[in-house]
């Protein structure tokens, strides 16, 4: 009789393990799954942030095709659903010699380099994408 | 299953209570019933955290379609502005509509048009309608131009909202642009 329950026992044990070994894979694929939904999410939110910068960058386009004062002084920050849009100009210094765009030299009034940040929360975690271009004063 | 002349002393009614049932049985009696009742509870539970994650797991399968379906509406953000973009001037606009006087692959005039009809946006070139450019799995919401001008030119501002014909909780995700047409300059 004792043989028969150890028997048994060492069934139940083995159904257990095989049981717990399964139970646990299947949780490591839900982790996969649900990984797979953020993943997913913030490559939606990627591609909305891509038309925001871009956006961001046109809205300096038509500053400059008003009004050129008005890009040297763009800084501003807005809100748009989950995402926060910062746009800043600040001045360029070209070279004395070769005229090239260089961190030396003299300050150009007629060029400014435009930063476009789009920054949202992603899982806890802020997400920001950088657009930076050089904008110049082609009507005067 | 196990035929023991012993057995017979133990009413059904007091396998619940091994308290009053001789020590000698108890130690081997009681113990399989306990183990049985924690194996019972224990493949309860394993069941449920099973089934549970099963259905989540076929939930995300379906966030991540949603996802993905949205992610391809981008497309129809991308060919607006791109047209947009190539356009030498603006020939009409209203709110459901915009009408692009552009330049075709040999450098001849012609027409392209976004036309929002609920729940599809229709692009027409040259006047002849040549489909829908969102899938047939995502609704347009909405779409809505806005002109602005400029003193050198124009610009024109695109709120595009999509849902997912998938999506059971109809959730509508907004794309924003603005584009200055390049072929005025």
């Amino acid at each position: 009789m004792k043989n028969i329950f150890q028997k048994k026992g060492f069934m139940v044990v083995e159904v257990l393990v095989a049981a717990s070994i399964i139970t646990i894979s299947i949780l490591a694929a839900l982790a996969v799954a649900q990984k797979s939904i953020s993943v997913s999410r913030q490559a939606f939110h990627t591609t909305q942030a891509a038309f925001l910068l871009e956006e961001g960058a046109e809205n300096a386009r038509i500053e400059r095709d008003n009004t050129w004062d008005n890009v040297a002084s763009l800084n501003s920050s807005e809100q748009i659903g989950i995402f926060t849009r910062t746009v800043i100009a600040s001045s360029v210094t070209r070279d004395n010699i070769t005229k090239d765009i260089s961190s030396v030299g003299t300050d150009d009034p007629g060029t400014k380099l435009i930063t476009v940040t789009v920054s949202w929360p992603e899982g806890g975690l802020t997400v920001s994408k950088t657009l930076r271009f050089y904008i110049m004063n082609i009507f005067s | 299953m196990i035929k023991h002349k012993k057995n017979k002393i133990i009413p059904d009614s007091a396998l619940g209570s091994i308290q009053i049932v001789p020590k000698a049985l108890s130690s081997k009696h009681g113990y399989a019933i306990l183990e049985l009742l924690f194996y019972i509870a224990f493949f309860a539970v394993l069941s449920f955290v099973v089934i549970s994650a099963m259905m989540t797991m076929a939930n995300s399968f379906k966030e991540t379609t949603i996802q993905e379906q949205l992610i391809q509406s981008g497309t129809i953000m991308e060919r607006i502005s791109r047209e947009i973009r190539s356009a030498s001037d603006i020939v009409s606009i209203s709110s459901n509509d915009l009408l692009l006087s552009t330049k075709d692959a040999n450098g001849a005039d012609k027409t392209v048009e976004f036309k929002f009809v609920d729940p599809n946006v229709q692009l027409w070139e040259a006047g002849a309608n040549t489909g829908n450019l969102n899938s047939p799995n995502i609704i347009v919401t909405s779409l809505a131009f806005s002109q602005i001008i400029t003193a050198k030119g124009k610009a024109v501002r695109i709120i595009l909202t999509v849902k997912s014909a998938n999506d059971a909780l109809g959730r509508m995700q907004d794309f924003y642009d603005t584009v200055v047409p390049r072929g005025s300059y």
